[in-house]
């Protein structure tokens, strides 16, 4: 039965993982195991998905549940890895509505949004060295391009998709079409 | 009927924010704050990071944990469904549709070139829901503190997301169980503002 096998292998991931690319090591496992991929197939999946929006987990369990199963597949595949809201974050969203101003809670959270807002920090680093610096070289356009849309974002209250859509366009222009005039 | 057109309001908003949503998925945190902190005033900043924190400590995606703690908190389990769904929805179409020729769509130059521009703009769109939010939490001495060495700990001894939380949550219950015995309950901040 391929359609319970892939909704069990995509709620093991999604239960034994914490989104992002921590899934990828748990993906590549399950779908060698079954013989649905290869790493080379999961290096190409992760770059498909990082170049579509929506969170990688959803995006690699649906392309996997279409390779194996056709759409049916990709639509068990999704709930599977949707498992983990559904049952565990569905309870603890109950029970935090119910005492989020306990006073236990209260001080949990006094501790743990700065911490929240540390993570954040640190994926911005993560990040901005990855996408400005490539080596030693600053990667002059993304750079400006970056500099101008948190100008839009700040200054001139721009919403994300403008500023997505309009970084796009400055992309194709920049790397685009510049490289093929010069 | 009430109830369904709560649903569908939640699925729409959820479904626009998913095809916005590149980079790792911190950037639905702009998305929401720019639409439901600043545009609608359905959450304050605090109750978004708040959800945040939540969500990321779960296991699964964080994105469509943050999605279903917001419709929980809004329209209860069937807010929580119709915000999942609808996050997921652009994700899932697209996908099916790449699937289907994904080699053209890997190797073309000019998706490439949009690429690096929104990969470009991803770092401007958490840094400025950092900005806002952080305003917010880090308005007291000790709030700086712990972000400060919490931001440490990870940049510098690679300490992950999880047990930051876990860490922050076992110091949370410490210090409770200290202030119940010197029978103080209100926060810092609370204090300030009385």
């Amino acid at each position: 039965m391929i359609y319970l096998q892939l909704f069990v292998s995509f709620m093991k991931i999604g239960f034994t993982s914490f989104g992002g690319m921590s899934m990828v090591p748990l993906i590549l496992e399950e779908m060698s195991s079954h013989g649905w991929m290869t790493a080379e197939d999961l290096a190409n999946l992760v770059a498909i998905a990082e170049m579509t929006p929506g969170p990688l987990g959803i995006n690699c369990a649906t392309f996997t549940g279409m390779q194996t199963a056709g759409f049916p597949g990709s639509v068990v595949a999704v709930l599977g890895v949707l498992m983990p809201a559904f049952t565990l974050t569905m309870v603890i969203a109950i029970f935090f509505e119910k005492c989020k101003n306990s006073s236990v809670m209260r001080s949990i959270m006094y501790f743990v949004k700065p911490i929240c807002i540390a993570m954040i920090l640190g994926v911005i680093v993560t990040l901005g060295s990855e996408t400005y610096f490539s080596g030693r070289s600053v990667q002059i356009w993304s750079a400006g391009i970056a500099a101008l849309m948190l100008y839009l974002l700040i200054k001139r209250k721009w919403s994300v998709p403008a500023v997505i859509i309009s970084s796009a366009l400055l992309g194709m222009f920049f790397y685009g079409l510049l490289p093929l005039i010069i | 009927m009430e109830k369904l057109k709560k649903g569908l309001t939640i699925f729409a908003f959820f479904f626009k924010i998913g095809c916005f949503t590149f980079g790792g998925g911190w950037a639905i945190l702009a998305q929401m704050e720019q639409e439901f902190v600043n545009k609608r005033q359905v959450i304050t900043k605090a109750e978004l990071l708040e959800m945040v924190a939540v969500g990321k400590s779960c296991p699964g995606i964080m994105i469509t944990n943050i999605s279903l703690l917001f419709g929980y908190h809004v329209a209860g389990v069937f807010g929580a469904l119709c915000a999942v769904f609808g996050i997921i929805g652009p994700a899932v179409i697209i996908l099916t549709i790449v699937a289907q020729f994904y080699n053209a769509f890997k190797d073309s130059y000019w998706v490439h070139a949009a690429l690096v521009g929104i990969r470009a703009a991803v770092v401007p769109i958490i840094g400025s829901a950092a900005l806002s939010l952080g305003k917010d939490a880090l308005s007291t001495p000790p709030a700086i503190a712990i972000c400060a060495v919490a931001f440490c700990l990870s940049l510098f001894m690679g300490i992950s997301n999880i047990i930051l939380v876990l860490l922050g949550v076992a110091c949370a219950l410490v210090w409770w169980f200290i202030r119940r015995q010197k029978q103080e309950t209100a926060l810092p901040e609370e204090r300030k503002e009385a």
